[in-house]
């Protein structure tokens, strides 16, 4: 257990020396974020002066190790290659963190079964850390729309056959297979807009 | 390795636990988190049930007299015989006191009381109760505990290596839980160390505006080691078998669940405190309305967002305990 300012650049970013440049940049954000100007995290436990030298400390190991050049030079002066027993960081970030893939592996959603509704959409969004305005930008659909996947409000969406391809682009930046969610969603989509519609115009 | 579906992916008792009928010690969890209403009891009351309805046998011990309500939450509106008794002396054996609920294999220690006047157990009272806790013949004793940060309620927290601590995405629910983590932390410390100097300085160190400027266990460490490097030894170990457990509750946005891995973070960094992230329950009107029914959701509405989480939780304790609990015999 060392403090902080006794940290090498890996332990500063919380991540293992062989880590991937991947690994590397999702854990500079995730550190970027928990000590951020109004981060939730620390305010209560770091302040002002304390937390901009952190930030300048990560800062710092992310520039290092972000290139592979300095980060050689760097690795071969820690020497030896294995972290100071010292420090057991026995688990890289995990699942929740991992970011979409471009393959179609479905991550852990295995655990779970049946139609992807909006929910599931959701629960498979928030286990990669992904806010809805981020899913909106990589996919070009607004966040409201994808909001409103997500709650399964039919009848403010456009029609269907945008939907459908909205569905696809949202599964697709999730890494999960865009063409079976579609279709898991999509059967709900039909069973249910009928009803929603129904519902739209009585109610106005 | 999860390709199972839903709840059944929760390893069986029979699985995880192979010749049950060695006694041991029951697995005794802890829940807190200094503040109130961020869903101790609510991560209490669904996490017994989700375990008894994997087959464990479970007690959940409310160890809150000051706001019993436990039992409302597993559906057990007047459990008649309760902590109180035990406090009062009526009992002197816990196993009295334990009231079935409608849920199998669940069972409850209530902390409901008649008079208000009741007394709070002591601190030898505490230690036999917990003794009694880990010794019920149970595979899972889980307890809430009130809110705060006195020494009455986290003298709870040491009855598991493996506490939960319960936060929300607020400030207030964070700042208490570093209070509530560091009181445990200190608390526990304070036992471990042997040479009385030490221990003042401890003791000192448990007051955040202490004169040292001792603000962290890190800093804390640094002292002991200058004033016994022997003592430092027993520091650090009881610095690594200090494994607290993150839940986030009511979680809406993807910062929210990101937030465990802060609160992660800053527990190893500033306190040398390597803390679990054990998972996150989101924001969910069924977890709202089980409350309401006076039902675990994961009983009510299994299909529901928060139940889905709760039992992603579950089953990473148990995973997580397979690995942490040594004593048990059945270690698969």
């Amino acid at each position: 257990m060392k403090p902080l300012f006794e940290q090498d650049h890996y332990e500063v970013l919380e991540v293992p020396r062989d880590t991937g440049p991947d690994g590397i940049e999702r854990a500079y954000r995730l550190i970027l974020s928990t000590y951020g100007e109004d981060s939730l995290a620390t305010y209560s436990m770091v302040r002002g002066a304390d937390s901009a030298a952190i930030r300048e400390r990560v800062e710092t190991a992310y520039r290092v190790l972000s290139d592979a050049e300095s980060r050689r030079s760097y690795d071969s002066s820690l020497g030896g290659g294995r972290p100071s027993p010292d420090v057991e960081f026995d688990e890289t970030p995990e699942i929740a963190m991992e970011p979409p893939k471009t393959s179609s592996e479905p991550f852990d959603d295995l655990d779970e079964a049946g139609d992807y509704d909006g929910a599931r959409l959701r629960r498979a969004r928030l286990r990669r850390g992904l806010d809805l305005d981020e899913i909106a930008r990589r996919t070009k659909v607004s966040s409201n729309y994808l909001a409103c996947l997500e709650d399964e409000r039919f009848a403010d969406l456009p029609p269907r056959v945008y939907v459908r391809g909205f569905v696809m682009a949202f599964a697709a930046c999730l890494g999960l297979d865009a063409v079976s969610v579609a279709e898991s969603y999509m059967r709900r989509y039909d069973a249910e807009r009928p009803r929603q519609r129904r519902r739209f115009s009585r109610g106005t | 390795m999860s390709a199972d579906v839903g709840r059944s992916a929760i390893p069986s008792a029979e699985s995880a636990s192979p010749g049950r009928a060695v006694r041991r010690q029951a697995i005794a969890i802890p829940v807190g988190g200094g503040k109130g209403g961020v869903g101790k009891t609510f991560l209490v009351a669904n996490l017994a049930t989700a375990l008894a309805r994997a087959g464990y046998r479970v007690v959940a011990a409310d160890a809150d007299l000051e706001g019993a309500n436990l039992h409302t939450c597993v559906g057990v509106p007047d459990p008649g015989p309760s902590l109180a008794d035990f406090v009062a002396r009526r009992s002197t054996d816990i196993r009295e006191l334990l009231v079935d609920t409608p849920i199998p294999n669940l069972r409850i220690l209530a902390a409901t009381h008649g008079s208000f006047g009741a007394p709070q157990p002591g601190q030898a009272e505490r230690v036999r109760l917990m003794r009694q806790l880990r010794e019920l013949d149970a595979d899972f004793v889980l307890v809430d505990l009130g809110a705060g940060t006195h020494p009455a309620v986290v003298d709870y927290f040491m009855i598991g290596e493996a506490g939960i601590v319960v936060i929300t995405p607020e400030p207030t629910s964070i700042e208490n839980a570093y209070s509530f983590l560091r009181a445990a932390f200190y608390h526990r410390l304070e036992l471990a160390m042997l040479s009385h100097h030490v221990r003042e300085v401890v003791a000192l160190a448990m007051d955040e505006r202490n004169e040292r400027g001792i603000r962290t266990p890190l800093d804390l460490l640094r002292e002991v080691r200058a004033l016994d490097p022997e003592e430092g030894a027993r520091f650090v170990e009881t610095m690594r078998a200090f494994r607290p457990r993150l839940v986030v509750n009511e979680a809406r946005t993807a910062e929210d669940v990101k937030l465990g891995f802060s609160v992660r973070s800053v527990c190893r960094k500033f306190f040398g405190i390597e803390a679990e992230y054990l998972g996150y329950v989101n924001h969910d009107e069924a977890a709202r309305r089980s409350v309401r029914s006076r039902r675990p959701v994961v009983e009510s509405n299994p299909g529901s967002d928060a139940a889905i989480y709760l039992e992603r939780v579950a089953r990473k304790l148990v995973a997580g305990l397979g690995r942490a609990d040594p004593p048990a015999e059945g270690s698969s």
